[in-house]
């Protein structure tokens, strides 16, 4: 699939040693070389690679007194001993889990009629270590002969993965993808005005190594790390604010991801199918199959193929995500939304076999409005605040709740971007009961066109009001 | 345990091969293994952390580091990783020494806790999170409850050519409750937890009073108004004092970003930043401390390093590098999240020592502001020398007396201001409580850190979040 060749088949060799085991299981397998280059102010730091992580997790579900017992044993041991002790201790912690679905239903087949989202990276298949030189000079040469800029610190870092899937139902399949993530300090100091070094963070994640905007992402990045040695903090209060899509990403995906899905609606936090969330004129969809987006895969981690999701449909819930677990308990079929994260913190690498799937989102998508260009909503925002980016959004799934630090953003003065503003916070609900104010229910306008980037591919939104803790005396929440 | 001393022999024979190739090269085995149950209103499950292990080598470029990793230690997986590092070292045109000192310490720490995590069942470990849940979802109101009891074990194992031999391993349990309230299409919640490095007798500190407080606060939010806004005088307890230390003055201290120029603190060492009574250290070594480490992974013994000494800024966080580039010498702090991650400065433990005020002192001299209870994230930012930190509830001031909660906030403004501006320090009645967290270098690469301190009397911006 998606025109990688997919070496690996640890999954149908542990799939081997399961098939004695009673039916439901499914095993999920990685095999992850990751390249990276770290450096600093002065060039190059630390060369890594390869990094290879090869791992499989295997579940089982066991129907137990009306419930389902689920165990889960991930390992990089796939030596018939390895999977066999991985198989004991899944049966072992399942006789403790007890999931309220009766049965579950695992996804069949061999893939085939997934769907196939370019999500790999020639270059990077083929020589990870030369494309990432090749990419990280490209980078390099994007900030000369720019006075006073430099990059402090970063790291470019290259991933090749083969995934391998089977199960109980007769799933054997696999799909091969790339991914990438930048990380970037730069860095604006000296000139004749004595002002404090200034500092724009960029942390992007992709699926390729696309050098052609660099130049001018460059100027724009510099750009943001000069206008923040003068910044000052904003006003405090209720303002007009436009959020452009790199905010939007640190906001929506891990405030929404929880709280629209079958894991909230288990726990009667999920909004009702046909209540109002949102401004008439929002549409919230997941999308899967989106081209070179970091969410999209032909196939969810347990198999079910990908596809486009709509949660919310002009300001109303319509559809919410499901594993085939969550699926199963809510008599709703799996949505192909089965993912799988980290554990803990203990392991790292982008691996995703680790822990067991829930349901989760891919890609985050509103779709273009009326409200024009950026320059337009920033006009129609007349007096307001741009932000360009949060310190850290710090996104609550469980409340929707998100506020962080203004890194670097605008005052908005007669419909005009106006001195940059640096400090106090941004914060508020992203989703909340129906009628109460929210980033979606006040939503006044839309910009036209959408921006990829990370698990969102959404516009520029004006929203109206929203509340900043700014630099001023002491002000009441009513 | 994992036992990663059985596979030293092949660790060696890789360490000799790269040796061969460079002035200096190490090699880090790590692995983990560890169990965590989690019980809310409508399932339980018991996991077990995955079985992940393997080694990562370093070796010296003449100009840079080159690295290579491989889960297993297999022979062919090992061979995988050293004709890497062989092809980049044979490429090198600088061959020289490395800078800094090479450790050459030889050493094993293996806990022994008084009642080892891993000696309790499966069942044990859910039984004890059903016994947090149900205290919880006992308080009525309480919609649903979230608890969690786990442990996971890490070992390491480090060698490089100078003859270091570093074994440790460390048992890492924490357990805890979210109580959830749900109203109206409202929901708040307030969380609780424990945890350390040891064993079962930690969550011993865990009570049914803990877990009926918490759902109590749970409740109390629904109702609570959000937060003043703006320029305020705040009080931060124990909690969110320590993640100040940690997110908002820590970052700036790891000597890798004083190399880098990318700390607003390097132009102050030696400067008053703060009141006298003001006191900051790191500590690798205090005694069953969240981020404690017997030996960090460079092969350097955790130990204590004072920051911040009555009020002025004396000392900075060192791996090899950093302490060679300015003339300091490595502080054992030098941390990898685990063998597929690359080695950074990190703080390990980070407190400000306890002052002489009382809480009555403290709240009267507020007058007017805000208590910060229960931190939930922080964020750094080592040149700007902002802060972020985002707790979960809070409490008016009003007059010098605290009165009606308010519901979560962010704290913003800048660091040295902030600690200019520090009025009061508290007391502690009893020890320094080192809290359990997780931090990220940048966006990535999280390791257990542990913080603390008292409740901490200042001046910043607080808005909505």
């Amino acid at each position: 699939m998606s025109g990688a060749t997919n070496a690996s088949d640890t999954a149908f060799r542990v799939a081997e040693h399961l098939k004695r085991a009673p039916a439901p299981w499914d095993v999920f397998a990685e095999r992850i070389t990751t390249h990276e280059i770290h450096f600093g102010p002065r060039g190059i730091e630390l060369l890594r690679g390869p990094i290879v992580l090869e791992g499989y997790g295997v579940r089982i579900l066991r129907s137990r007194d009306g419930k389902i017992g689920v165990g889960y044993q991930a390992s990089t041991d796939a030596s018939p001993g390895g999977v066999a002790s991985a198989l004991e201790a899944a049966e072992s912690v399942s006789q403790y889990s007890a999931f309220p679905a009766k049965d579950v239903t695992l996804p069949t087949g061999n893939g085939t009629d997934a769907p196939r989202p370019d999500i790999t990276d020639g270059a990077i298949w083929t020589d990870a270590p030369g494309a990432l030189a090749k990419y990280t000079a490209a980078l390099f040469s994007a900030f000369e002969g720019r006075p006073g800029i430099g990059l402090s610190f970063g790291s470019v870092k290259t991933r090749t993965t083969e995934v391998t899937m089977a199960n109980s139902a007769g799933l054997s399949t696999g799909y091969g993808h790339t991914r990438v993530e930048l990380e970037l300090a730069v860095k604006s100091s000296g000139g004749p005005e004595g002002a404090p070094p200034g500092e724009y963070w960029v942390t992007a994640y992709d699926r390729r190594l696309d050098a052609t905007p660099l130049p001018q992402l460059a100027a724009d990045w510099s750009r943001y790390a000069t206008d923040a040695r003068h910044a000052k903090a904003p006003p405090g209060g209720e303002h007009a604010v436009v959020l452009p899509p790199t905010v939007l990403e640190s906001i929506l995906p891990a405030s929404l991801g929880y709280k629209l899905s079958g894991r909230a609606e288990l726990r009667e936090m999920a909004p009702a199918i046909g209540s109002a969330v949102g401004a008439p004129r929002v549409t919230l969809e997941d999308d899967g199959t989106l081209p070179w987006a970091y969410g999209s895969s032909p196939l969810d981690d347990e198999g079910t193929p990908q596809r486009r999701r709509t949660l919310v449909r002009e300001g109303v819930a319509t559809e919410l995500l499901y594993d085939a677990l969550h699926g199963s308990a809510l008599h709703h079929p799996s949505t192909g939304s089965g993912f799988r994260g980290g554990f803990m913190g203990v392991t790292s690498g982008g691996a995703s076999f680790g822990s067991a799937p829930g349901p989760g989102c891919t890609t985050l998508t509103i779709p273009g409005g009326d409200g024009g260009a950026d320059e337009e909503l920033i006009e129609a925002a007349q007096d307001g605040v741009w932000i360009q980016q949060l310190g850290w959004a710090s996104p609550d799934g469980l409340t929707t709740m998100f506020g962080g630090e203004i890194r670097i953003g605008y005052r908005i003065r007669h419909g005009k971007l106006a001195e940059p503003v640096r400090g106090g916070t941004l914060g508020g609900l992203v989703l909340g009961a129906p009628n109460t104010p929210s980033l979606l229910a006040n939503v006044t306008g839309i910009g036209r066109r959408t921006v990829l980037t990370g698990h969102v591919n959404v516009p520029t939104l004006l929203v109206r009001p929203m509340t900043i803790g700014g630099d001023e005396a002491v002000t009441s929440a009513a | 345990m994992l036992n990663l001393r059985d596979h030293e022999s092949e660790l060696d024979r890789a360490l000799g091969r790269v040796g061969q190739r460079t002035k200096f090269a190490e090699v880090l085995a790590q692995g983990s293994l560890g169990v965590i149950a989690n019980v809310d209103s409508k399932s339980h499950r018991a996991s077990a952390l995955p079985r992940v292990a393997g080694a990562v080598l370093r070796a010296w470029a003449g100009d840079r580091w080159v690295e290579a990793a491989a889960s297993g230690f297999d022979r062919a997986s090992l061979n995988g990783a050293v004709a890497s590092l062989e092809h980049e070292l044979a490429a090198s045109t600088a061959p020289g020494n490395p800078p800094g000192e090479s450790s050459t310490t030889v050493g094993s720490q293996v806990q022994r806790p008084p009642r080892p995590m891993s000696e309790m069942s499966v069942e044990q470990v859910v039984e004890l999170a059903k016994d947090y849940y149900r205290w919880t979802s006992a308080v009525p109101g309480i919609k649903n409850t979230q608890s969690s009891v786990g442990w996971w074990d890490d070992e390491r194992l480090y060698l490089n050519t100078a003859g270091a031999r570093c074994h440790h391993v460390a048992h890492r349990v924490r357990g805890g409750v979210a109580a959830i309230a749900f109203e109206n299409g409202k929901s708040e919640y307030d969380y609780t937890s424990v945890g350390g490095l040891g064993g079962a007798e930690l969550l011993d500190a865990f009570t049914e009073k803990h877990a009926q407080e918490v759902a109590r606060s749970a409740i109390e939010l629904l109702n609570a108004p959000a937060p003043p806004t703006g320029t305020m005088n705040v009080l931060l307890d124990n909690g969110t004092t320590g993640t100040f230390a940690h997110e908002s003055f820590g970052h700036g201290t790891e000597a890798d970003q004083f190399v880098r120029d990318r700390s607003y603190l390097k132009p102050l060492l030696g400067d008053q930043l703060g009141p006298e009574s003001l006191t900051i250290w790191d500590d690798g070594s205090v005694p069953g401390g969240w981020g404690s480490v017997a030996f960090d992974d460079e092969g350097h013994p955790g130990e204590k390093t004072m920051l911040i000494d009555r009020g002025r800024f004396v000392g900075a966080l060192h791996d090899r590098d950093s302490a060679a580039a300015l003339g300091a010498k490595a502080t054992g702090n030098t941390r990898r999240s685990d063998f597929l991650s690359r080695a950074y400065v990190r703080m390990t433990n980070i407190c400000i020592e306890p002052g002489d005020w009382s809480m009555d002192e403290l709240v009267r001299e507020t007058g007017d502001g805000v208590v910060l209870e229960h931190w939930t994230s922080g964020m750094e930012d080592p040149l700007g020398g902002q802060m972020q930190l985002k707790v979960r509830r809070g409490h008016r001031i009003e007059n010098g007396k605290i009165t009606g909660p308010v519901t979560s906030m962010a704290l913003s403004g800048s660091v040295l201001g902030f600690l200019k501006d520090i009025r009061g320090i508290g007391k502690l009645d009893q020890r320094m409580e080192i809290e359990t967290g997780f931090c990220g270098k940048g966006h990535g690469d999280y390791l257990p850190t542990g913080d603390g301190g008292p409740f901490l009397l200042s001046r910043a911006v607080v808005g909505p979040a």
